[in-house]
């Protein structure tokens, strides 16, 4: 039922007229005034678009430039390439087939998307999960920040138009990827946790890939990040761009490394602990400059403490059950929850609406990706196209968690 | 019911049209031989520098094929490996056929021209890249003797042609109707006016050292051992000339003009198909003539580095053999095979005897052509030459594909930086102590 007097956004009569000098250009309809500034230009002025399809959008962002020459004068994000309304499916499916939905989510840390829902389930329905089941999700969970970490070393000097950083990041991602294939049984889109645990136990291959791994983990880091911490080209050209100062993360709400990077030691595996970091020890690694380098610098921190708690989660793994004890089909008592936790790209958070029935009354999913993508208007402007790469790439926005 | 109608079938007429054409074709080739052939003979004979030149330039156009071929090949396999990639490996020996297989592709692609284009300047846009590599190779000493022309103003030739490579990614950037286009095309000229200068100060140096720009000159003076190159005269140059030459040829780190990350593929984003191949292919073909070019000028063109005894003179005089050399020629292969095809079949335990003598077969022809081809090394210094200008060549080939493999790409004003602030200068200092060097100690 819509109601015939509501205005229509593709209303023409609503366009707000646009100064705009080329023929072949078409003119889009401003309905802002943001969108009439934006999509006026003056003299020497360009837009180009970047993207849907461009290489280094990282998915199906296009961001609108309006450029000088080289130089970007201001731009503007579209987003919504990718949406699947991912929120309203899982309203629509009982509890344990939510959490499948949101997996796809980041495709890059779907661990860290079912974590959320899962924990947020489970203070609706106040569930103990088991100490084991806590230990494997954090075990699992930091598997899935390495990969994700080791992949966006790569994808950034990919970015800066380094060939070959991508595939030697992959050979790590590969060997952590079928480490959780043996635990999960998938490797893209692992659906392993539970409502009150995990799906499966630790098993011998798991754990000898693991150890296999292990072996190498850090050593192999460290030789893949010294070609680009070292590297001239790299340093230059990440150094003292898109500078993020301390007060404007906090504004714009800014999570995860990027928020470190700009010197707030903010992790909320230690502001608001959850699961069993407490127990574990680790250090939340922060940087002063706020640049490109540091976000990146500190990416490869923290895939270090990663190791740290990997090691220390095999060495204080408890016995016991892996589940909860739970019915099949769960009727939370009417609530609300709302649960956090800190992934690879910042906080990642689910607010669930019970109404007594098996499934969600309203879902909604906080993604870091959505508000780093914000800071695209505030970093780029003033720097030049080979930049936005550079900055777009060091915020490590994953398109599948920004339009959901 | 209907008729049947007896049509020759497909390949009835394919042969009929083949033996009509045959008869036809081989008539006019008759009568245009019989009326045409002895003026034109008479004609060639009177100008045999312009036959020359023909030659040449028919040599240089078809030899830049199987260069690119390597060159796209080395790309495609050293970068594989650099990159923990097997590489193409599945068209002949080691992949070794897939740019063979990519022309092909790019041939059989659809030729398409995009709406809004200046289809003129567009079409053209390719060919002109084009043309001005294959113009380059023209000067480039392959060995002694071997070259398509030897001007006494050569470098300038080079560095002239060279420049007009631009005209050709700005038409291509301005002609596709693309902004990225656009940009790419701009990045190009900039890049091209600032590397250009350096790239041509750096070898005033060895002008300088050499007395001439003729590049078979500048060679010939560098004969000797390794340390007669103009390498150790001209470090500085060389190391100027190598970065110039890499913003030239348009390959990263320095590759602005068709920067993937930023601009999608630069100049060349609205081309497909055998344009956009033309644009590749001189690519290519250009980092093998940069490659020829800091051999020739700084590591000694086709000078072995060291004494080197060949090419020697053998005096064969197949006359004297008389019967006997009948005899090698007819019965030596036949012989031969049979000989290994029996030593095969009796000492490995798997052979047959059709395999044994295939197997024969192949491994006497292979050693008749490497006797032959280690005769013609031993005995034509052009062909020593050859071998050692191929080997240098393709190192400076290799090290372009490494660097590409290496390192990231370089902002645009940090490329403009470098030329302007760093190059330029360090070319001036260069050819003031060279000019110093050559009127206070040699003068």
């Amino acid at each position: 039922m819509t109601s015939p007097t509501r205005p229509s956004l593709d209303d023409p009569a609503l366009a707000i007229p646009v100064d705009r000098a080329g023929v072949f250009e078409p003119i889009p309809m401003a309905r802002t005034e943001r969108q009439q500034e934006f999509y006026s230009l003056r003299d020497g002025e360009m837009l180009i678009n970047l993207g849907p399809q461009h290489p280094s959008t990282h998915g199906v962002l296009r961001i609108v430039l309006k450029i000088s020459g080289e130089q970007v004068v201001d731009l503007d994000p579209v987003i919504g390439y990718l949406h699947r309304g991912v929120e309203k499916l899982c309203e629509n499916a009982d509890y344990h087939q939510a959490i499948c939905y949101t997996d796809p989510l980041e495709y890059l840390a779907s661990l860290f998307c079912e974590w959320s829902p899962v924990m947020a389930f489970e203070k609706l329905l106040d569930v103990q999960v088991p100490r084991r089941a806590e230990y494997i999700r954090v075990l699992a969970g930091e598997l899935n920040r390495v990969a994700s970490h080791t992949l966006y070393v790569g994808f950034f000097a990919l970015d800066l138009g380094g060939i070959t950083p991508v595939l030697w990041s992959y050979l790590e991602r590969d060997e952590i990827v079928e480490i959780l294939a043996a635990l999960t049984g998938a490797k893209l889109l692992f659906n392993y946790f539970r409502i009150g645990g995990v799906n499966g136990d630790l098993n011998h291959e798991f754990m000898s890939r693991l150890g296999d791994w292990m072996s190498h983990a850090s050593r192999q880091v460290e030789a893949g990040t010294a070609l680009l911490n070292e590297n001239e080209i790299l340093v230059r050209r990440a150094r003292g761009i898109g500078t993020l100062d301390r007060d404007t993360a906090m504004r714009m709400a800014v999570t995860g490394p990027n928020l470190r990077a700009s010197g707030v030691p903010w992790d909320i595996r230690r502001a608001h602990p959850y699961s069993v970091y407490p127990e574990l020890e680790f250090d939340v690694p922060t940087r002063s400059e706020g640049d490109c380098l540091a976000r990146y610098l500190l990416r490869v921190d923290e895939i270090k403490q990663s190791l740290r708690i990997i090691d220390q989660c095999l060495h204080q793994m408890p016995d016991g059950p892996i589940m909860a004890k739970l019915p099949r089909l769960v009727r939370p008592r009417p609530g609300r929850a709302w649960a956090a936790i800190e992934g690879p790209r910042g906080l990642y958070g689910t607010y669930a609406i019970s109404d007594g029935t098996d499934q969600p009354f309203r879902m909604r999913i906080h993604d870091p990706s959505f508000v780093h993508l914000q800071l695209l208007s505030l970093l780029v402007p003033g720097n030049l196209i080979a930049d936005t790469m550079a900055i777009n790439a060091s915020l490590d926005p994953v398109m599948g968690g920004v339009d959901r | 019911m209907t008729a049947v109608t007896r049509r020759p079938t497909l390949p009835a007429r394919a042969l009929l049209a083949g033996v009509l054409l045959l008869l036809v074709g081989g008539l006019v080739i008759t009568l245009a031989a019989v009326l045409l052939l002895p003026p034109l003979v008479d004609f060639l004979a009177a100008n045999t520098p312009l036959v020359r030149f023909a030659v040449a330039a028919l040599v240089l156009l078809l030899i830049t094929i199987p260069v690119a071929f390597i060159v796209i090949y080395m790309e495609l396999k050293v970068i594989a490996r650099m990159n923990l990639r097997v590489g193409p490996d599945r068209v002949g020996p080691f992949g070794a056929a897939q740019s063979v297989v990519h022309g092909l592709k790019v041939l059989a692609k659809e030729d398409f021209t995009p709406f809004g284009v200046d289809v003129a300047v567009y079409t053209l846009a390719p060919v002109a890249v084009f043309l001005t590599t294959l113009m380059t190779i023209l000067v480039v000493p392959f060995a002694p003797g071997l070259y398509g022309q030897d001007f006494n103003i050569g470098l300038l030739y080079v560095f002239a042609i060279g420049g007009l490579n631009v005209v050709g990614l700005m038409m291509a950037g301005w002609g596709s109707f693309n902004k990225y286009s656009l940009l790419g095309a701009l990045r190009a000229a900039a890049q091209a006016i600032s590397y250009e200068i350096p790239l041509a100060l750096a070898v005033v140096g060895v002008i300088i050292l050499a007395g001439t720009m003729s590049l078979n000159s500048i060679v010939e003076q560098q004969a000797g051992t390794v340390f007669d190159w103009n390498l150790w005269r001209q470090p500085l140059g060389l190391v100027i000339f190598f970065i110039a030459a890499i913003a030239e040829a348009n390959r990263t780190p320095l590759d602005m003009t068709e920067a993937d990350q930023e601009l999608v593929a630069g100049f060349a984003t609205e081309y497909s198909g055998m344009r956009f191949g033309f644009f590749f292919f001189a690519e290519y073909v250009n980092v093998f003539v940069v490659s020829c070019l800091v051999t020739v000028l700084f590591f000694g063109g086709w000078n072995a580095p060291f004494d080197w005894p060949f090419p020697v003179a053998i005096d064969l005089d197949p006359a004297g053999y008389e019967a006997w050399l009948a005899f090698l020629l007819v019965a030596g292969p036949i012989v031969g095979t049979v000989a290994l095809a029996a030593l095969l079949r009796f000492f490995v335990d798997w052979m047959r005897w059709p395999g044994a003598l295939l197997i024969a077969f192949l491994l006497v022809n292979l050693l008749a052509v490497g006797a032959l081809v280690g005769l013609a090394f031993v005995t034509f210094d052009w062909v020593v030459g050859l071998t050692w200008m191929m080997v240098k060549s393709f190192a400076f080939v290799f090290t372009f594909v490494w660097l590409r493999a290496t390192l990231p790409r370089v902002r645009v004003d940090q490329l403009m930086g470098v030329a302007w602030k760093w190059l330029l200068p360090a070319a001036l200092v260069n050819i003031f102590v060279t000019a110093a060097a050559v009127v206070l100690v040699w003068g």
